[in-house]
């Protein structure tokens, strides 16, 4: 792989994210407006479920992060869409750039905009929702980007198997909700159904929300994230293997 | 720098290249003509490395385009079909990801992006974004992206569609310019105008075969016969013997000649023809040109094509 043609994608990438940058606001916006709906609620549930102290924003910082950071699973299917709508998907293809370089340059940025949509929303959430953790805040960094290269692949994968943008964006949508439902971000886990809380495992979002209310709802520290970490990036190998096995750069997809 | 040799390609049951062969040297530009679904897409998109081939081999600079696709693509510039640019972005920010990708540092990018506007007439487009250009404007952007890096062999598959005069007079100057500078091109196009201004070669493909290959006056010598046609008042009357060079068709009141140098035949004919020509009401004269060139080999094909498959019903 070159590094200057993949930068070269990259720089390029982000220059379209910042030609549009209303979509990335929405990662930031949504998920405070909804924190300050939710925090009183949360705060209700998070006593009632042994966390005394609790003031509602362990849980809802985190959560509606997680939760609307789904947008970056559409976010990323998106971007190689456009690709095909705009007839540049082959002028990428006709250049020197290997395949390797087209999809790491296209995906890196997001995975930035991954990380950075929790760095801002942690920042803003600890003087505007009083955000306190028991454990270091520091140690949220690996499991924060497990967590982001998971969407961002879970993104490529989509894109792999979609045909049209409309079967990407059902798919982008349905993960948002179900992962972020059922993972318990939306609401702790422990108002969940039975049935939910059995099948949540299943979900990315069950173990980065596991991961975070270990560190600042029980104070641990990087021990409490390896397990979290280790499964967001099994789930990510198996969402690059069926990208790698599913997506024909040869194909044509259909867009608006 | 180009060398095609015995490439095939079928969708399904449909035969999109058949064993084409074809040489295209620096300096050259030549023309690829055909019908809608001929093949030229097809053939562009294989050498490109867009698409795969089912047989054959194709060679760009010496360098085997299947064997190495990678550095084959490094000899090639691409300006596809349809319009292809990121109309967020600026001319420049379009321009910037193909230079990158062509591996030039930002400050070489920015001589390039300079010369390449300059060449096209972006200069003055080059912050404005590609949505906010004129068809034409985005049609000399999107060409200029397949000009990145000063490709040796540059692919443009018809660059013309949609231009308006003053984009198209500017395209193919800045084709002779490619060619006179050493590139090989290879121009799809359905305007025979074109093809004539730029003194281009010509392949001729149909239903995937390579029709006919030469320069604009062989092509046109070995496969175009001219025309006189004649239309009378009453029954025609017989201009066999005035017409000693060509075929002689008569149908009522119609004559046809068919003929290599339908001038003379006119002339000989006006001459010859006394008393009939009171009643001569129409006349017709067709020079062999690349257009009935073409009409004549694709229709021949077409007619031997659809003979087959009666027989084979």
């Amino acid at each position: 792989m070159s590094p200057r043609r993949t930068s070269a994608i990259v720089a390029h990438e982000l220059r379209l994210l910042t030609r549009d940058p209303l979509p990335i606001m929405i990662l930031v916006v949504f998920p405070l407006i909804l924190m300050g709906f939710l925090k009183p609620m949360v705060a209700l549930a998070l006593a009632a479920h042994g966390h005394a102290g609790a003031n509602g924003a362990e849980q809802v910082v985190p959560g509606e992060a997680v939760a609307n950071g789904f947008y970056i699973v559409g976010m990323t299917s998106f971007a190689f869409f456009s690709e095909y709508g705009w007839n540049t998907w082959d002028r990428l293809r006709a250049s020197q750039a290997t395949s390797a370089e087209i999809m790491t340059g296209k995906a890196l940025p997001f995975l930035a905009v991954s990380a950075t949509q929790f760095l801002v929303i942690f920042a803003i959430g600890v003087p505007l929702f009083h955000l306190r953790s028991r454990g270091p805040l520091t140690t949220l960094v690996p499991l924060v980007a497990a967590f982001a290269t998971c969407l961002v692949l879970l993104g490529v994968m989509i894109t792999a198997l979609s045909h049209t943008i409309q079967q990407a964006s059902a798919l982008a949508f349905g993960g948002l909700v179900l992962f972020g439902a059922l993972g318990g971000a939306l609401v702790p886990l422990e108002v969940l159904p039975r049935w939910a809380r059995a099948i949540a495992p299943a979900t990315p979002t069950y173990w980065v929300m596991r991961g975070f209310r270990s560190v600042i709802l029980d104070g641990h520290s990087y021990p409490a994230i390896v397990l979290p970490c280790c499964v967001l990036v099994a789930m990510s190998l198996i969402f690059a293997a069926v990208s790698l096995t599913r997506f024909r750069f040869t194909d044509t997809k259909v867009t608006f | 720098m180009l060398e095609v040799r015995g490439l095939s390609k079928a969708y399904g049951p449909r035969q999109a290249l058949d064993a084409v062969d074809l040489e295209v040297a620096e300096g050259e530009i030549t023309a690829l003509l055909g019908r809608n679904g001929a093949g030229k897409t097809t053939l562009v998109s294989i050498v490109a490395g867009l698409r795969s081939a089912d047989s054959g081999r194709v060679v760009i600079g010496g360098i085997d385009a299947f064997a190495e696709p990678r550095r084959a693509r490094a000899r090639l510039g691409l300006a596809p079909q349809d319009t292809g640019v990121y109309p967020t972005l600026s001319c420049r920010d379009n321009l910037r990801l193909f230079m990158g990708m062509a591996g030039l540092g930002r400050r070489q990018a920015r001589g390039a992006i300079d010369e390449l506007a300059d060449t096209l007439g972006l200069g003055e487009l080059l912050d404005r974004r590609a949505k906010e250009l004129s068809g034409g404007e985005r049609r000399r952007l999107h060409t200029a992206i397949a000009l990145v890096g000063r490709p040796a062999l540059v692919l443009l598959d018809e660059p013309t569609v949609g231009a308006d005069v003053q984009t198209r007079a500017r395209l193919l100057r800045v084709v002779r310019n490619l060619a006179h500078d050493g590139a090989a091109v290879v121009y799809s196009t359905h305007y025979f105008p074109e093809v004539v201004e730029l003194d281009a070669s010509v392949a001729i493909l149909e239903h995937g075969r390579l029709l006919a290959r030469g320069s604009i006056t062989e092509v046109i010598a070995e496969h175009s016969v001219g025309a006189v046609d004649l239309v009378f008042e009453g029954p025609a009357p017989d201009l066999a013997r005035l017409a000693p060079t060509g075929t002689v068709t008569t149908s009522g009141s119609r004559v046809r000649i068919d003929t290599n140098d339908p001038s003379a035949v006119t002339a000989s004919i006006l001459a010859g023809l006394d008393s009939h020509a009171a009643n001569l009401r129409g006349l017709t004269v067709s020079q062999p040109s690349l257009e009935t060139a073409f009409l004549q080999l694709t229709q021949d094909l077409t007619e031997t094509r659809i003979e087959e498959q009666i027989n084979v019903a």
